[in-house]
């Protein structure tokens, strides 16, 4: 009744149309992890990075390298090691003796979309160098500024950081990350049906099955629609308290920042053009809200002892809540 | 060159010799006998005494002299600790339990200071936030719906209207006892909660209509409102 009524005003059936086929290709790789491949479009759409946790064997980098694939992108690959130099990932200036001068040899980071695996096994140090390209979207080196090509997005997996061999991510690096995705193991039938997948050798069949979905200049037409959807200022309200009791909570020790309360914005848009809607629920709001959270805020020693995650401290700021009516 | 070396040897050997014997006689010449008067210091007696009568030297323990029944009782208790400490095996007992009391008392004390539940670790249960929560400004109970309706509707107000509709929908079925009302659910989660599959499809469709008025800022004018009007109520008398 309300397509009668109602005529959307940003036509998103495209967009829908290409959300479909990306689930669609994931899915005949990937068994279950739903809410892992809604978020990572999510990211893409929302012009964010996204990070991806779990322990080692849920298939984080596979279902990044997918989703690299279903873009018609530049894309490249970057394993953090302990020793890895920033100049590693940026680049760097190599003399060139014909020309008499120092010549600038770009990095891997130089992709369209970047994945960089076990983020957290490389030390601060070459953290650091991806503060400058992940917010601004630009390198300086030796005084010259290289701008990175759009769409640039980078998807990174890291194990728990109780795993051995593993980093603590600076503050201002996960606050960078639109998403924390936390990848779960499967559940009993979803491991049968991997067991079966790989007993008929289709997994690797599937994966060359895969062609780009996307290419550069859709995602930025779809990035302009996202942006365009409308937001009711209550519900803009509504995250701005939600941001503000995480700074006021006794349970936490760091709260969301301003740019947190950016990216719940953003990524709500995504959900909500993802659902064919040209404007914000408090269903997308409440839907983004935890993965937007949950890598940006700390927990106060106590609650870390006692065992409290950062999910539950979110989710029961939201039940505090009135939602918007 | 070794007669050389002997030669050298037996050189060495008897000038040592010669200097030795020549020191002998010079140290015997150097001694003096110390004529100096003595002073003879004696003790105080009066001190002395003073030292005898004060409490710290009396090595001899008579218990309940000349202190008073709070020290007394100390002294009882001390000496109590003192024997129970004393044997072999009860010492080490003792020991052992008053380390665990002490560790305990200070467990208690850091896990007090940092605020921490402590019912929470035993029985793993997660304790709520504390946040002052804020009452709703509408209680949904408490709205004449009819009458604002109206009033919404002849200011030309329909988005309002609508609003209201869609609220008054949500008491209706709060009383039907088929949601249950809470002002921290979203529309989704009512509409998780109806059972009736037919209820739950149409409740979908009220529910889109109130969001693309309420939350899309989808214009509205009194065609369009009659049409969602009309639909919300065929759905309200189905509730029971």
């Amino acid at each position: 009744m309300e397509e009668e009524i109602f005529n959307p005003r940003t036509d998103l059936a495209q967009l829908n149309q290409s959300v479909t086929e990306i689930k669609n290709a994931l899915a005949k790789v990937v068994v279950g992890q739903q809410e892992m491949i809604t978020l990572l479009i999510a990211g893409i759409l929302a012009n964010g990075h996204v990070l991806i946790e779990g322990v080692p064997g849920v298939a984080k980098t596979l279902t990044a390298k997918l989703m690299a694939k279903c873009i018609d992108t530049n894309f490249s690959r970057i394993q953090f090691t302990p020793d890895l130099m920033p100049s590693d990932v940026l680049g760097t200036s190599i003399f060139n003796p014909k020309q008499s001068g120092f010549e600038f040899k770009p990095g891997p980071i130089f992709g369209n979309v970047v994945l960089v695996d076990e983020i957290n096994r490389a030390p601060a140090k070459t953290q650091s160098a991806l503060f400058e390209v992940m917010e601004e979207r630009q390198v300086t080196i030796d005084g010259n500024t290289y701008p990175m090509q759009e769409p640039f997005v980078i998807l990174a997996t890291q194990n728990p950081i109780d795993q051995e061999g593993t980093y603590r991510l600076p503050e201002a690096q996960l606050d960078r990350f639109l998403f924390k995705i936390e990848v779960k193991y499967p559940t009993l039938e979803e491991e049968t049906a991997i067991l079966q997948q790989h007993h008929q050798q289709k997994t690797s069949e599937q994966l060359d099955e895969i062609k780009p979905i996307l290419n550069a200049a859709q995602i930025e037409t779809y990035r302009n629609q996202v942006r365009s959807l409308h937001v009711e200022p209550k519900l803009l309200e509504f995250v701005a308290r939600i941001i503000h009791e995480t700074r006021n909570s006794k349970s936490l020790y760091l709260g969301g920042s301003p740019r947190a309360s950016l990216a719940i914005i953003n990524a709500a848009k995504a959900i909500a053009a993802m659902s064919g809607r040209d404007f914000v629920t408090p269903d997308d709001i409440i839907y983004v809200t935890p993965a937007v959270l949950r890598h940006r805020i700390m927990l106060s020693p106590d609650k870390e002892m006692e065992g409290v995650t950062p999910d539950e401290v979110v989710h029961q700021i939201i039940q505090k809540l009135e939602i918007p009516r | 060159m070794y007669k050389v070396i002997c030669l050298l040897f037996c050189f060495f050997i008897s000038a040592s010799f010669t200097t030795q014997k020549h020191a002998v006689k010079e140290a015997s010449a150097v001694l003096k006998t110390d004529s100096s008067a003595l002073t003879i210091r004696h003790f105080n007696a009066a001190s002395l005494e003073d030292y005898r009568q004060h409490r710290d030297f009396k090595y001899v323990d008579h218990p309940g002299e000349g202190i008073s029944l709070w020290d007394q009782f100390w002294r009882w208790f001390w000496y109590w600790i003192d024997n129970l400490m004393a044997g072999k095996v009860t010492g080490s007992i003792m020991q052992l339990l008053f380390i665990i009391l002490g560790a305990g008392a200070l467990v208690f004390m850091v896990l007090k200071l940092m605020g921490m539940d402590m019912m929470q670790i035993f029985t793993g249960k997660t304790s709520t936030v504390e946040i002052p929560y804020q009452e709703s400004i509408e209680n949904i109970h408490e709205i004449s719906f009819e009458e604002e309706i109206e009033k919404a509707i002849s200011n030309r107000n329909f988005r309002l209207a609508v609003r209201l509709l869609y609220l008054n929908c949500l008491k209706k079925l709060s009383d039907a006892g088929a949601i249950q009302w809470k002002a921290d659910k979203t529309n989704q989660a009512y509409l998780h909660e109806l059972k009736n599959p037919e209820q739950q499809q149409k409740f979908g469709l009220l529910t889109r209509q109130f969001e693309y008025v309420w939350y899309g800022d989808f214009k509205v004018d009194q065609e369009h409102f009659q049409q969602i009007r009309n639909s919300f109520q065929q759905f309200n008398p189905k509730l029971r």
